[in-house]
């Protein structure tokens, strides 16, 4: 029997700002550069949220699509238009870097999802750079 | 970790579909497949990308010639190609023509193909219906 896992993709617009609180001032222009604006700035992220298992032998689905769409909607607009460091819990206490974004997109949508099925995570945060957080990484 | 080196090629075909289970009642069919439940079916531009592995020929500096794997997969996305799969194709009689289910269909397709030319292994396919889903199937 083949591998089979099937991907699909969301987009959400946000703000936020790389600064952390263990760094001073000085440390955090120099290493998130522009990216440490204080007033923040944004990005239109897209995920490719990848599920996998064996389809449904009726539905001929890993999961059915208007219920994974249900499931993933329903947690980003959390987030959408949101700015992530002052309306996001999560990212009191830790920079809302691509990398963390990703975990935490990871974290939460496992616990939302079906047992098991979350294989993959792609976040483009522009057309230029992307993050993956995977069971296969 | 392994190095491997594999050759991919991009195929197009549009076709139509439709999500429907007869044994189960108007409310059950809408709530698994929605807008999909179309009546007379709805179509797609669907994209193929086929990914096949193998030794590189040291006389060519080629896994598999690139003419061969579009002449062999071509043969196979013609049968899919400007039709309604539930009724103009035979793959689809016992289940429901979803990305899954065409993609496990082209895999099997497509493999028995390749296995047919020497040296030459399917490694993965990828099917996009749209710009937004897509399913991989492989083998490891």
């Amino acid at each position: 029997m083949p591998f089979i896992s099937l991907s699909r993709i969301y987009r959400f617009s946000a703000a936020h700002r790389l600064h952390s609180v263990a760094l001073n001032e000085q440390e955090n222009r120099q290493i998130f550069d522009k990216c440490n604006n204080p007033y923040g700035h944004g990005h239109d992220y897209t995920m490719e949220l990848t599920v996998t298992g064996q389809p449904d032998t009726d539905t001929g689905m890993i999961i059915p699509l208007p219920r994974l769409d249900k499931i993933v909607n329903d947690f980003l607009i959390l987030l959408e238009h949101k700015h992530l460091d002052r309306e996001v819990s999560y990212f009191k206490d830790k920079t809302s870097t691509g990398e963390n974004i990703v975990r935490f997109l990871w974290q939460e949508l496992e616990s939302r999802l079906p047992d098991g099925i979350l294989y993959h995570i792609r976040l483009w945060e522009t057309n230029n750079n992307y993050f993956d957080m995977g069971k296969e990484l | 970790m392994a190095l491997k080196i594999t050759i991919s090629k991009k195929f197009e075909f549009s076709a139509s579909h439709r999500y429907w289970r007869d044994d189960w009642s108007e409310e059950q069919n809408k709530e698994a497949f929605d807008l999909c439940v179309s009546p007379y079916g709805h179509g797609h531009n669907y994209e193929l990308h086929v990914t096949a592995a193998g030794p590189v020929d040291p006389q060519t500096g080629m896994i598999i010639n690139l003419t061969a794997l579009k002449q062999n997969v071509s043969e196979i996305v013609r049968q899919f190609d400007h039709k309604y799969l539930n009724l103009d194709t035979p793959f689809f009689k016992d289940r429901i023509p979803t990305t899954e289910n065409i993609a496990l269909v082209l895999f099997d397709l497509i493999e028995a193909k390749l296995n047919e030319l020497p040296g030459v292994l399917l490694d993965r396919i990828r099917l996009y219906e749209r710009s937004d889903l897509y399913v991989d199937v492989w083998k490891e």
